[in-house]
């Protein structure tokens, strides 16, 4: 008996396993019901059968597929997105995609293609994307062209092609991206050029080829939307290539495994033989910069030097007076000034970030720069006590400014005095010294965007935040106020416009229920992170279809009079709150479950308490707490039973005790 | 009895095997020469990778080189490291290091797709340092701009 029971057991045992393997091996994640799933990384195939007839689009990556045929996908006929990447395909045979009329894009990256039948890519009516990454290929014919008329984007890189030569036929009306990085393209000639010719603001990418060669000419009155030359070792013979071409966007940025050169002067001799609106020279080194370096780069709107070890910039650059938007991230200057403001009196979009060495804003160095709209000086270890109108000086059209992750600044009242248009300002993570009864942003009287998150503000000063009509967002993430508490007369009462007000990680444990009573027309507030109890939420009574976040707080019991508050917000998250699953707060949890389309995030909100909950979602929870009679009916008939045994023991006992007498 | 047998048989056969996914990736020696000695193992229970370093020596050189290879999991326009140092338990050094960006793609290989195998060899663009003599744990972690891994490394650094 013993043997045959627990063979049972482990039979038992060994089914109920196998269920278990089955059902996570196998399962796709339905990412949006019926239309979108992802299979990516399980080893299958086929197409499972659970997948919906009417999936649209299907991450299907690292899987099994060696050989895919017509029979492969034909049940899913609503297919417009089918990723394949890396599921060892060798073989696209005849008609694969026949019945995939509206299939958009095909990524087929990473495959050893062996061979695609002539009609494996018929089928689609408007295919647009595909891309042939890493698929081995040696030349464009062995792509099937017949049904390619809509295509937009081509991904050909990391394969071995030698010529951007297109096929005679191969359809390119629509053609956009074309894109040939990391392959063995050395030489472009006129006749690789003028296969593309049908194409209009064709985008080009050539990065990683090593162009050693472009037939003179071969560039002639082609227009393009953007050029990569990216790591090209030859500047010289790329310029002298693109003679009579127009060029949108031309990156001829270099990178750190690539050895290069100095660049000098003469090689940008070409560029007057071009038009080039925008261009990025990234990680190269400039021999020797002089004032007449940039002679050629009088059609330039825009420039982007980042990385390019620059130390400062000559006085008196010609050919620089009409640039629009200039980038010098993560360069070597010392003192802004080195840059020369004065060479781009046009300028209205600069970019010094990420400075190499601590960045010294001196004073008055950007002055001649009247149109500036926005200037970014994050990441430079700026540092000032007494910020920021000496070092703006005259930037009176700037509307953006970008000052986060630098080093102490001081701030007074009307630090911003020289900008009077601004309309964001970001200081996250730079440290505010601000004086008592000071107001450092008085006055900024068109500022929307204020982010303050981690700047230590001093919360204690009522004044901090005066002077600010018309600001909408406010990121004070990270502060702290005193006590830990936001009283009744707080800095944040005189921004009437707030809509957006983020005091997330404040370590808050209180809110007054006044504390937000003059901002009217919030309608996100983030209070996540802090460690608040329920009673907070009377702060928001006068507040209605707000985005209200109280994720990772204290909140466990919410009593019956603040629901109303909570039923009258658009969308809410508890996330992460020690919420109470007992009798005591039954109200909330009925509430909760009727409000279920107001709560964000309800899959990851949990029970804390009683501890047989803890862990449940909340709505999976169905407390009985009204249902103390039947408790009662149970109880008495148990009482019952119980009298009803001893009695009977009794009576047994003394049956049996008189039996021997 | 041979019931039980039996049924044990086809449990032990077809229960999971721990030789298979469960179990953790072979440890590896990037390197083990000068008095430092570089293992690592993969943490990205996907898959496994390769890293070898050049020059290894208990003084690093600034620029070491490296050969590296794995398969992309994920899009790398933008990536990021992550290393964190710990020695006898407790934690030295937690810094983040941004290696490809939209506008400052560092390397040759920035902006290559998912799927795509990538073989690097060349320079890593470090700090030199001397390392102090002892054993230390590094985490490295390489994820991309929506916090997907792309590599994970738990690296064990001995210097004697």
């Amino acid at each position: 008996m013993a043997p045959a029971i627990s063979c049972v057991f482990l039979v038992a045992l060994f089914s109920a396993s196998c269920e278990a393997i089955a059902s996570t091996d196998q399962m796709c994640i339905e990412k949006e019901t019926n239309k979108t799933y992802n299979c990516e990384n399980l080893g299958l195939s086929e197409i499972p059968g659970t997948l919906s007839n009417s999936t649209e689009c299907l991450e299907f990556s690292f899987n099994f597929l060696p050989t895919i045929q017509n029979t492969t996908f034909s049940r899913l006929v609503n297919l417009t997105f089918l990723d394949l990447t890396r599921c060892q395909i060798y073989w696209i045979h005849e008609d694969t995609f026949q019945s995939q009329h509206q299939l958009d894009t095909l990524v087929l990256t990473a495959n050893p293609l062996i061979f695609m039948a002539e009609t494996a890519l018929n089928g689609p009516k408007s295919l647009k994307h595909l891309f042939f990454i890493q698929t081995g290929m040696s030349s464009l014919d062995f792509i099937p062209m017949h049904n390619l008329k809509n295509l937009e984007s081509l991904y050909l890189g990391s394969n071995h092609i030698s010529s951007i030569k297109l096929p005679k036929d191969f359809p390119k009306e629509k053609l956009k991206v074309l894109d040939f990085q990391n392959n063995a393209i050395h030489y472009l000639s006129k006749e690789d050029l003028g296969s593309l010719q049908q194409t209009t603001n064709l985008s080009l990418n050539l990065k990683g080829n090593g162009i050693t060669g472009i037939e003179p000419g071969a560039f002639k009155s082609t227009v393009f939307q953007r050029l990569d030359f990216g790591g090209t070792l030859d500047l010289l013979v790329i310029f002298k290539g693109l003679q009579n071409s127009t060029v949108q966007s031309l990156w001829l940025g270099t990178f750190e495994d690539v050895n290069d050169e100095d660049i000098s002067s003469s090689v940008f001799e070409g560029l007057c033989e071009m038009s080039v609106e925008s261009m990025y020279l990234q990680k190269h080194h400039f021999f020797n910069i002089s004032s007449s370096t940039f002679h050629c780069f009088t059609s330039l709107q825009e420039l982007d030097l980042t990385a390019t070890h620059l130390k400062e910039l000559p006085s008196g650059i010609v050919g620089l007076k009409s640039l629009k938007k200039l980038v010098l991230s993560a360069n070597k200057f010392t003192s802004l000034c080195q840059i020369n403001a004065a060479n781009f009196p046009s300028l209205t979009h600069l970019y010094i970030k990420g400075n190499m060495k601590k960045l010294d804003l001196g004073t008055g160095c950007l002055e001649n720069l009247e149109n500036l709209h926005l200037l970014d000086l994050s990441h430079d270890d700026i540092e000032i006590s007494d910020c920021c109108n000496m070092q703006l000086k005259n930037l009176s059209h700037l509307q953006s400014l970008n000052l986060s992750y630098n080093e102490p600044l001081g701030l007074k009242t009307e630090a911003f005095q020289e900008c009077p248009q601004l309309e964001r300002l970001d200081l996250a993570f730079t440290q505010l010294r601000v004086s008592t009864e000071q107001s450092p942003f008085q006055n900024l009287h068109l500022l929307k965007v204020l982010n303050l998150s981690h700047c230590l503000l001093d919360t204690s000063n009522q004044h901090v935040l005066d002077g600010l009509p018309v600001l909408q967002h406010l990121n004070l993430q990270g502060n702290h106020f005193p006590n830990g508490n936001i009283q009744k007369t707080n800095p944040l009462q005189t921004l009437e416009s707030l809509e957006t007000l983020i005091l997330s990680f404040c370590d808050l444990s209180s809110i007054d229920q006044q504390a937000f009573i003059r901002l009217k027309i919030m309608n996100h507030v983030d209070l996540s992170h802090n460690r608040l109890t329920s009673s907070s939420i009377e702060a928001l009574s006068h507040l209605k279809g707000i985005y209200l976040n109280l994720a990772s707080n204290h909140i466990d019991i919410i009593p019956s009079s603040l629901l109303p508050i909570l039923s009258q917000q658009r969308t809410i998250s508890l996330r992460g709150n020690p919420l109470d699953c007992t009798c005591s707060n039954i109200y909330f949890l009925e509430w909760y479950k009727e409000n279920m389309q107001k709560l964000e995030d309800t899959e990851n909100t949990f029970c804390a308490n009683p501890p047989l909950l803890r862990g449940v979602r909340l709505s999976d929870v169905t407390l009985s707490c009204g249902i103390t009679a039947v408790g009662i009916f149970f109880l008495i008939v148990f009482l019952l039973l119980f009298t009803v045994a001893l009695i009977f023991a009794v009576k047994y006992f003394l049956r049996w005790k008189y039996q021997h007498i | 009895m041979n019931r039980v047998a039996a049924a044990l048989l086809v449990w032990t056969l077809t229960s999971p095997s721990s030789s298979g996914r469960g179990d953790a990736w072979p440890v590896h020696m990037a390197c083990s020469s000068g008095g430092l000695e570089v293992l690592y193992q993969s943490c990205d229970p996907l898959q496994d990778f390769g890293l070898s370093i050049d020059q290894c020596s208990k003084q690093i050189p600034p620029q070491l080189n490296i050969r590296f290879g794995i398969i992309l999991r994920e899009d790398i326009r933008e990536l990021f490291l992550d290393i964190a140092l710990v020695s006898r338990g407790s934690s030295i050094l937690n810094f983040s290091y941004p290696i490809c960006e939209e506008d400052l793609p560092k390397f040759s290989f920035c902006g290559r797709r998912k799927g795509e195998q990538i073989y690097y060899a060349g320079p890593v663009n470090n700090l030199g340092i001397d390392v102090p003599q002892g054993e230390y744990q590094v985490l490295l972690e390489l994820y991309n701009e929506n916090r997907a891994t792309v590599a994970c490394a738990n690296a064990t650094v001995i210097s004697s």
